[in-house]
């Protein structure tokens, strides 16, 4: 039994006496904030932030160090940014990942643009996810707000990848729906479905919550109810049900954002949440680990400082926090997951959906 | 200072402020004018306290004391979302039931209990009994009541007096709750006291069975919420009013609106400030003010008088607002906030040294912690002097947190004016809507007729989002959509259908 699995029984434990300090079932770290695209609708990091990043990347011999503290809470990691592969020594640190510290689950969020120098990586990672909203590589470009052709470069890496199949690897394209590119998101689910790619999506927050004309968009809401549809009939469409049903209602949920702790490029916890510490209030901020030592300690330190965790928050509908979430408070929901869909398309709880 | 205007907002509390804004994003720019120095209504922030404390001066804010944001205010988290000033809210994590009898104080958690209890609703209420604190709570006719409390509950199932526009005419809390026991009433009615402040006897019928439906009886979360980080004006009124104002909106403050001239284009606004009169012309008004305001403007005017002197439109009423700090925290810590029922002065309590980001920080440094309550009457006690109402409140707090005695450092009284509305529903031709009976005149706040389900904060943001619509609509641009309520869970929809089918074929059998 892994230690993934351990944790979600004890969490489930703890949950019944009531106890919100929970075991994380997956960790992500943001290795750099900078990141070589500008895509319109970001509201963490971005190329436009790039000259007044706050936190700056970690060398590689304190990453390791890093990631060794974070591999005693955790055996599944999500390497995320800005763009990840902008950090210098990145497959050096995927290799350590997976063969010193062995971790259980490697996932790469990516824009893609720089993979084709970066293709060694692939063997250490055991998913890869690529962002595309559209494909229409023009339309594309201007979310990106990138150079002309930076879109085709992306869609053919991806066809790429996809066509070589690499051994244990799973490919994901994660689309965001925003009020202009959803009609477009069903040419990139039918783009996924032809190539046997997993399809994924979040709505488009602004200040932490869906953007209100989706919301209220007829064609929103629609698209997730076709996605529900599709998902029960096998399609390969990443996120549990739970999770897209509560994406067409906003209703609230109970969240346990220790599940999936962010770790910010220098080495800090963001406690309880990355928005609750972006919001700069006394409820959350920062521990740094690598000043901590362990993940006992820093999480000891943040229980003391800033108090324990929310419940049923209420503050944020991001995909990272609420699938973990209802995944760990609804036991049932993820027996049916397993039991209903293959092992790359279920809600896995070390493989969440991205978002 | 324009002299015309495609649209003046009479007062710049949520749902003025939101109706303007929903206005200027269509390209309008309308004028706010609020009587008040600062805007906000009863969130607008108050003066600030000083305190020099542990070799520090400390500076905290004031206010009215709205402080919860329910998950139910979809469209006004939406709209602040939108506009990017919707603030990092803080979870509740519990409230507390505090309730005393002379020198026996029984405490319980209740808020926890009832939204995450494992009963579904409607009967999530029963997931208390559970709980070995509220059982040491309750007696055993209390424990009896129950069957009442739950045909009660049963009987709000099958009406909705928003959408049916049925005022449950004379009927108050306590004749819907007969055969419940007092404890029981006394906690229903603190759990509604936020929104409905008045005591068990005055509270209306249909404004308790709205309160009941879209707070807590239909889903089991739907009494999950948030706090305000800081004092309403500071967290979101000012940043509301500065997007208003980048969107080419104008609010000028204390303007008291003194009379409306009905104008063949629409009306001649007049209004006093500084001492001075000022008036100007507009296509279109929305008021925006709370109730007996409308109410009084409504009947001083020669063009309005006449239809409004058949308005009954709901009361307003005086409240008072204490704040104490001590120089040590409660021991051992508890919920953040709660109820206090039984012989307490005090209704609602919220520890702001737990929720608030200045007094957290103070707190942090100084092991100090920091208290706001409530008191909502009844009108005989709120005239009471300060000295008299605080050391009511003093003695209050000693008795519910003995460790705390003694270290009472400082202490705030404010008062605050009859704007707090005693919601309920009234016959159409006596309780204002949203569209009046005058052309090109709207309304929007808490206490407006529609029916849509919303209470309180949602209630004025989503009329104040109808407002505009009315105004929009008659100027041919697009109107705003609003976002849906989840639907009741499914055991609730299935009871309150068949509650409905009772209730219509009883009818049918008289």
């Amino acid at each position: 039994m892994g230690i993934t699995t351990t944790h979600y029984w004890t969490n489930l434990i703890r949950l019944l006496r009531g106890d919100r300090v929970l075991e994380p079932l997956v960790a992500s770290y943001c290795v750099t904030p900078y990141c070589n695209l500008n895509c319109r609708y970001c509201e963490d990091y971005g190329a436009r932030r790039n000259a007044s990043a706050q936190t700056q990347p970690l060398p590689l011999a304190e990453a390791k160090r890093l990631l060794t503290i974070i591999r005693q809470a955790a055996d599944s990691l999500i390497f995320t940014g800005g763009e990840p592969l902008l950090y210098p020594d990145f497959d050096s640190m995927a290799a350590f990942a997976r063969q010193d510290l062995r971790f259980r689950s490697l996932t790469l969020l990516s824009n893609s643009t720089l993979l084709p120098n970066h293709l060694d990586v692939l063997r250490y990672l055991t998913r890869l996810v690529i962002s595309l909203d559209t494909v229409d590589a023009q339309a594309w470009d201007q979310t990106l707000r990138a150079e002309p052709g930076t879109a085709q470069t992306v869609i053919n890496t991806i066809d790429s990848i996809a066509q070589s199949k690499p051994k244990r690897l799973t490919l994901i394209v994660h689309c965001v729906l925003a009020p202009e590119t959803l009609p477009q998101a069903r040419d990139v689910l039918d783009f996924c479905t032809a190539r046997g790619i997993l399809f994924s999506c979040s709505p488009q927050s602004v200040n932490n919550w869906p953007r209100y004309e989706l919301m209220v968009a007829e064609d929103y809401a629609a698209f997730i109810a076709h996605l529900i549809e599709l998902k029960q009939h096998g399609a390969p469409i990443l996120g549990s049900l739970p999770y897209l049903r509560l994406m067409l209602d906003l209703q609230p949920y109970p969240c346990y954002p220790l599940l999936m702790p962010r770790v910010l490029p220098d080495g800090s916890l963001a406690y309880p949440c990355r928005p609750i510490e972006r919001g700069g209030t006394a409820h959350g901020g920062r521990i740094n680990l690598l000043e901590c030592g362990s993940w006992a300690e820093a999480m000891r330190r943040a229980v003391s400082h800033y108090g324990l965790p929310p419940l049923t928050c209420g503050s944020c509908y991001q995909q990272c926090y609420v699938e973990p979430s209802l995944m760990q408070a609804q036991p049932l929901a993820l027996l049916r997951e397993v039991v209903s869909f293959p092992l790359s398309q279920r809600a896995d709880i070390r493989t969440f959906a991205p978002g | 200072m324009p002299d015309t205007s495609r649209v003046i907002v009479v007062g710049a509390g949520i749902a003025g402020l939101t109706a303007a804004l929903h206005l200027a994003e269509r390209g309008l720019r309308p004028l706010v004018l609020e009587a008040d120095e600062r805007c906000g209504g009863r969130l607008k922030g108050g003066p600030q306290v000083v305190l020099n404390h542990a070799g520090q001066t400390w500076r905290f804010g004031t206010e009215h004391g709205v402080h919860g944001i329910w998950s139910p205010y979809r469209n006004l988290q939406a709209m602040w979302a939108r506009h990017g000033i919707r603030p990092v809210l803080v979870p509740a994590r519990g409230e507390e039931w505090v309730l005393g009898a002379g020198r026996i104080i029984r405490r319980a958690e209740v808020g926890r209990a009832i939204r995450e209890s494992w009963v579904p609703a409607p009967f999530h209420y029963l997931g208390l009994f559970a709980r070995p604190r509220f059982l040491a709570m309750v007696t055993l006719p209390d424990i009896f009541a129950m069957a009442a409390v739950l045909a009660t509950l049963l009987a709000a199932l099958s009406i909705d007096p928003l959408a049916e526009e049925q005022p449950l005419a004379g009927m108050t809390l306590k004749d819907f709750c007969r055969g419940w026991t007092p404890t029981l009433v006394a906690f229903f009615a603190g759990l509604a006291r936020n929104a409905l402040p008045d005591n068990p006897r005055d509270m209306p019928a249909s404004g308790f069975v709205a309160f009941l439906r879209f707070y807590t009886l239909l889903r089991r979360d739907a009494w999950a919420f948030s706090y305000l980080p800081t004092n309403g004006g500071a967290s979101v009124i000012e940043p509301m009013a500065s997007v208003l104002s980048a969107q080419g909106g104008q609010v000028i403050t204390r303007a008291c609106v003194m009379q409306l001239d009905h104008q063949p284009n629409g009306w001649r606004v007049t209004w006093q400030q500084n001492g001075e009169s000022h008036s100007a012309q507009a296509e279109h008004v929305i008021l925006a003010m709370d109730a007996p305001s409308v109410e009084a403007l409504l009947r001083a005017n020669p063009d309005t008088s006449e239809v409004a002197a058949r308005l009954r439109l709901p009361a307003g009423r005086r409240t008072a607002t204490v704040r104490l700090w001590f120089d040590r925290a409660p021991r051992p810590p508890r919920s953040e906030a709660g109820i206090l029922t039984g012989d307490f002065t005090l209704h609602n309590f919220f520890w702001l040294s737990r929720i608030y980001d200045e007094y957290i920080r103070w707190s942090r440094s100084t092991g100090g912690s920091a208290l706001e309550a409530h008191i909502y009457g009844p009108p005989q006690l709120i005239a009471e002097p300060d000295a008299s109402l605080l050391a009511r409140a003093i003695v209050d707090v000693n008795r519910a947190w003995p460790g705390l005695k003694r270290h009472l450092i400082h202490s705030v009284l404010a008062r605050n004016d009859a704007t707090h509305t005693l919601f309920q529903v009234g016959l159409p031709d006596e309780h204002l809507g949203v569209v009046t009976p005058w052309p090109r005149l709207f309304c929007c706040g808490d206490w407006v007729r529609d029916r849509s389900p919303a209470m309180f904060l949602e209630r004025a943001c989503v009329t104040g989002v109808k407002a505009a619509n009315a105004v929009l609509t008659e100027l041919g641009l697009e109107a705003w959509p609003l976002l849906p309520y989840p639907q009741p869970e499914p055991l609730a929809r299935q009871f309150e259908l068949s509650m409905y089918q009772i209730r219509k074929s009883m009818r049918w059998l008289r």
